[in-house]
């Protein structure tokens, strides 16, 4: 008899759990519990996250006889918690805010940076310089700034730090079009962040 | 590929950490930003930027909410399979 133990890789108790086996589900839960809740504030909020994540358990649970193992579980686990933070994003339909676009980097006529080496560094060692709470608090709502698919593939890729071919799995998505995505995202936070250092008293 | 600008190693930045261009592509990029102080402050840049972010937005599930959770996974890992 097989019992479900700490030492079990997680598709083998997904196969329990979709057996029947309630502590194969519990252990298996547990294991992403604080994973699957950092990227709920990380795709949502602090306030939607326990919601995320409940739908998240509930989804994983009715739909326990789908996963086959084609997929590691944590991508497959991962492709359901974006969806419903998707959804959930989609059901508070957020008022659009500025845009990042103006913070991707700019090039003159010959397609050198306009930015001197000081300006475009400013960013530098910038959590030493802010406070920890501000700092949060402004990557949250760069982060919310993102357009949606780029956020879901830089959270994923850079915040998560899945894989690029297991993010391309979880969304759906060639890898290719991962590395753009990201990349873009990429280009926005860190033009957001060096404007933000450029602030800084 | 002889003559790349900051714009074009900037579109090209993410496959070139990724390792998925060729050697030659790498190769002419390599030359431009060696010689490109601009370059190089913005490619330190890019790179902090994931972990500057990922360090501010680490958050901990709170004690209350994971034993809410907690309760939830039990009341339907408790409930029968339906098959
Ligand atoms: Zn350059």
């Amino acid at each position: 008899m097989v019992v479900p133990g700490a030492d079990q890789s997680d598709e083998a108790l997904a196969a329990l759990a979709a057996s029947g086996d309630g502590r194969a589900f519990e252990l298996l839960m547990e294991r992403y519990q604080s994973r699957i809740y950092r990227l709920a504030c990380r795709m949502t909020s602090e306030t939607e996250a326990p919601d995320v994540l409940q739908d998240t358990f509930l989804q994983v649970y009715r739909h326990l006889e789908q996963f086959r193992g084609a997929s590691r579980f944590g991508t497959w686990l991962y492709r359901i918690a974006t969806n419903v933070c998707l959804m959930r994003r989609r059901a508070a339909s957020r008022r659009p805010g500025e845009s990042l676009e103006s913070f991707l980097p700019r090039f003159d006529e010959s397609g050198r940076h306009e930015d001197t080496p000081e300006t475009l560094s400013r960013m530098s060692h910038l959590d030493e310089r802010i406070d920890r709470e501000r700092l949060a608090e402004r990557a949250h709502v760069a982060l919310d700034l993102l357009p949606e698919s780029y956020r879901e593939a830089f959270v994923l890729r850079d915040l998560e730090e899945l894989p690029t071919a297991e993010v391309a799995e979880a969304l759906g998505l060639e890898p290719a079009a991962v590395r753009q995505r990201v990349h873009r995202a990429r280009l926005m936070l860190r033009g957001y962040l060096n404007d933000l250092a450029g602030r800084l008293p | 590929m002889s003559d790349v600008t900051c714009a074009r190693g900037v579109e090209l930045l993410m496959d070139y950490l990724e390792g998925v261009l060729s050697a030659g592509v790498m190769e002419s990029i390599d030359r431009h930003v060696g010689g490109c102080p601009r370059c190089l402050a913005f490619i330190a840049s890019y790179r902090e930027t994931p972990a500057l972010l990922r360090d501010a937005t680490a958050e901990e599930i709170p004690g209350d909410t994971k034993r809410r959770l907690d309760g939830f996974v039990r009341s339907l890992s408790e409930r029968p399979r339906e098959s």
